[in-house]
């Protein structure tokens, strides 16, 4: 333990007084050079131990991971491009392919849906009911993924039909004097894999609420005055007025649940670990590196994921650009 | 020169900078290693908890009155650790492996001793049933690891108080008896069978052993390896025979309680519960012997364990053949020259040690047969020496010797996926065929 304490002082110290010394090295080391190029060149220095740092923790393991894509299960001996054309022509990995889709499409746009509905019908309560309500869909926002999959076992258990039902949903359907569901076993349209959304759109509901009703209440009232005296109906308010002027909100909110949809792991892994055709690519990803031991098929996958996202922070960055140039 | 004196002082700083601030680290922990000839010796292991505090307690009065210092290491993550150890040379004393295949791929490295040269392998394997001793055996036939503790995977319970009434106050002695058993039960509208393969993150896993046992059973230990060494492939037509037999014995209609839908869903360690309701929800559950430790059953038939809780192994294809899948940690020794180690591994393999272990935990089985029986703590423990020590050939479990994608992946996805009716028995075993690695 004290040896614990002592490591963590010497590492926060040294670390502090290391950044220190290296600045005032780096800048000792531009004054040497002579008068217009220590301007010149001093950005850069104080710039390179940053770009170092996203060097060594970025760019190079990414570089390296797209080599060890095309490297065999030990990363021992390169095999072209068979790691990517075995995992696209597997039935199960295509699967998995087509459920990150599903998710990719349905689980960000469910959200902000979601995260709307409940922004614009507890702008209309009372203040206290606005809070009261505001915070109790806020809070599963600070459970992580796993306690999620510890709380949603209980809605989505399923005993065999001659023992109790600890399950909520199979209380609710056997109360009713059905037979219990499998309800994680239910592949047919993917179902199983909506009911796992569903416990996305619990978590990151709050989240969307949050930052949407804030945008709402930012829509200037005369703008909503005017359309009424106008005529227009609380609908043609809503989709005309109020849409428009939050779609920046409404984009980022799309975004960051979209990258996080993408890194969608924990949820997967503990509901059903990928069985019963609900394998998401971060799952695979997990399961080739840590079960299989196959560090060319999890290079491969997240090579994937890569490519995936890509366009998507493209999209980011150019909405960021275009609304700085909005402003 | 000032310029590149100062170039070179600030790189060096600035990488000492660096590396302080992320590679700090707790250091070798002392002790270990191949050259250690110190009375001070590292034991690894990858048990925990309760099993690791009764280990302790039995080893560590014994080592301090023979003036040995143990370091005690239980990780739980042993597999990796133990791994990532021998690559960097830091090598434990003594460590007990869960799995030969990892063990195995160890000795390769030539870390592991001959333990020929320091315990007498000939009492040994005097003292347990065929295929225990060569479970901790290289390829070439090296002793490289006996087992120190060990379990069964073939145990069959039943709820004694109900048993009479559908004749199962006479355990079945064949494959035949059990089958006609089962379709005796089923006659009077009872489910004869519980099953449950959900273990979270692990789901499917129970189900493996049921295959292993069958394959054992039907055809033989020779078969058995040759499958579990993947000389025969995975998806053998002997197998597919399996899946059948299973399916007619287990998975048919009126045959497991729930239904086969409810199997994946249902959780190993409780999903036999339902034989002690009134009327019972089925006679038969096939599970390990560590489901009689408290926290599966149901705590007042755990409290009055022998008087509700019948036990019989799988039967063999005849009343001769008793052959039992089973499991268990294996010591093995890393510092060979280290007098202290030897002392050690003379220790576990020994009856001194293993009725010590009996006495103590309630979870131990001793893989020796002539240790002392008469220590278990319930008739149910007793029961389960006994099936061990009358086994005609002993052996460990498949999937934890085939290699990782199949015995804790594809072995585990596919029977769940089978078992839930996703998909047929032949395109199951083609999946882990092709699963398996080159």
């Amino acid at each position: 333990m004290t040896i614990k304490i002592l490591n963590a002082l010497i590492a926060v110290v040294g670390g502090v007084l290391g950044a220190i010394a290296l600045y005032y090295l780096l800048n000792k080391l531009a004054e040497l050079l002579p008068g217009r190029w220590e301007d010149r060149v001093k950005p850069y220095l104080y710039l390179l131990p940053a770009l170092a740092a996203i060097g060594l923790y970025l760019v190079y393991p990414t570089f390296q991971t797209i080599v060890y894509s095309f490297a065999n299960a030990q990363s021992t001996e390169f095999v072209g491009v068979d790691n990517y054309v075995n995992l696209l022509s597997s039935p199960s990995f295509q699967s998995t392919l087509f459920n990150t889709f599903l998710w990719i499409l349905l689980a960000p746009a469910g959200t902000i849906v979601i995260g709307l509905l409940i922004a614009t019908l507890a702008d209309r309560l009372r203040p206290r009911g606005e809070k009261l309500s505001k915070t109790l869909i806020f809070l599963p926002l600070a459970i992580g993924g796993v306690s999620a999959g510890a709380i949603w076992r209980f809605v989505y258990a399923a005993n065999p039909p001659n023992q109790e039902q600890v399950g909520l949903l199979n209380g609710i359907v056997t109360g009713f004097g059905g037979e219990p569901v499998n309800w994680l076993q239910l592949s047919d349209f993917r179902f199983n894999s909506l009911l796992l959304m569903v416990m996305l759109l619990w978590m990151q509901a709050g989240f969307a609420m949050v930052l949407l009703s804030a945008a709402i209440k930012g829509v200037p009232t005369e703008t909503l005055e005017a359309a009424r005296l106008d005529g227009a109906g609380e609908a043609s308010v809503f989709f005309r007025i109020v849409i428009p002027q939050i779609r920046t909100t409404i984009i980022t909110v799309f975004i960051t649940v979209l990258i996080g949809v993408l890194k969608t792991f924990d949820i997967v892994y503990v509901m059903t670990n990928g069985n019963f055709n609900t394998n998401v690519i971060a799952v695979d990803f997990y399961n080739q590196l840590f079960t299989n031991n196959n560090a060319g098929y999890a290079a491969a996958i997240v090579v994937m994921l890569l490519i995936i996202m890509i366009p998507v922070l493209v999209f980011q960055v150019r909405q960021f650009r275009a609304e700085e140039a909005a402003r | 020169m000032r310029t590149r004196s100062s170039l070179t002082a600030s790189a060096t700083l600035g990488a000492v900078a660096v590396l302080t601030a992320g590679c700090l680290s707790e250091g070798g922990g002392g002790g270990g290693g191949n050259e250690n000839t110190s009375s001070t010796i590292e034991l690894m292991y990858g048990f925990t908890g309760q099993q690791s505090d009764d280990f302790i307690a039995v080893v560590k009065p014994w080592a301090e009155e023979n003036d040995i210092t143990i370091n005690f290491a239980p990780t739980p993550d042993f597999n990796s650790l133990i791994v990532t150890r021998v690559q960097g040379n830091q090598l434990p004393d003594i460590a007990i492996f869960p799995q030969p295949g990892i063990m195995k791929s160890i000795a390769e490295r030539d870390v592991l001793a001959d333990l020929s040269d320091v315990l007498d392998v000939g009492d040994l394997e005097a003292n347990m049933v065929p295929g225990m001793l060569e479970a901790g055996q290289g390829d070439d036939g090296t002793q490289y690891a006996v087992l120190m503790s060990s379990n069964i995977k073939n145990p069959v319970y039943y709820p004694l108080k109900a048993a009479d009434a559908v004749g199962l106050d006479q355990p079945p002695q064949t494959q035949e008896e059990l089958l006609a058993l089962t379709d005796k039960i089923a006659a009077t509208g009872t489910t004869p069978w519980c099953f449950g393969i959900e273990a979270a993150a692990a789901t499917g896993w129970p189900a493996t052993d049921w295959v292993e046992s069958l394959m054992l059973i039907n055809y033989g230990e020779d078969v058995y390896d040759q499958w579990v060494n993947h000389e025969i492939p995975f998806n053998d037509p002997q197998v597919l025979e399996v899946l059948n037999q299973m399916e007619e014995l287990l998975l048919a209609e009126g045959r497991v309680s729930g239904g086969r839908e409810s199997v994946a869903a249902n959780n190993f360690g409780t999903a036999g519960n339902v034989m002690f309701d009134d009327p019972p929800g089925c006679y038969m559950y096939r599970q390990g012997n560590f489901l009689a430790q408290p926290g599966f059953f149901p705590d007042e038939i755990v409290a009055n364990l022998d008087s509700e809780v019948g036990v019989f192994p799988l039967p063999g294809t005849d009343p001769e053949s008793k052959p039992v899948l089973g499991g268990g940690d294996m010591a093995s020794l890393f510092s060979a020259d280290n007098e202290a180690a030897q002392k050690v591994m003379e220790y576990l393999t020994s009856t001194e040690f293993q009725d010590a272990a009996i006495a103590q935990s309630e979870s131990y089985l001793a893989p020796r047969s002539d240790a002392d029986s008469s220590g278990y703590d319930s008739e149910t423990s007793r029961n389960f020496a006994t099936i061990q020590n009358e086994a005609t050939v002993w052996r460990f479990d498949g999937s934890d010797q085939m290699p990782g994608e199949v015995g804790t992946g594809s072995f585990w996805r596919e029977m769940t996926a089978w078992i839930a009716g996703d998909q047929d028995a032949q395109t199951t075993l083609d999946n882990i065929e092709n699963s398996w690695p080159a």
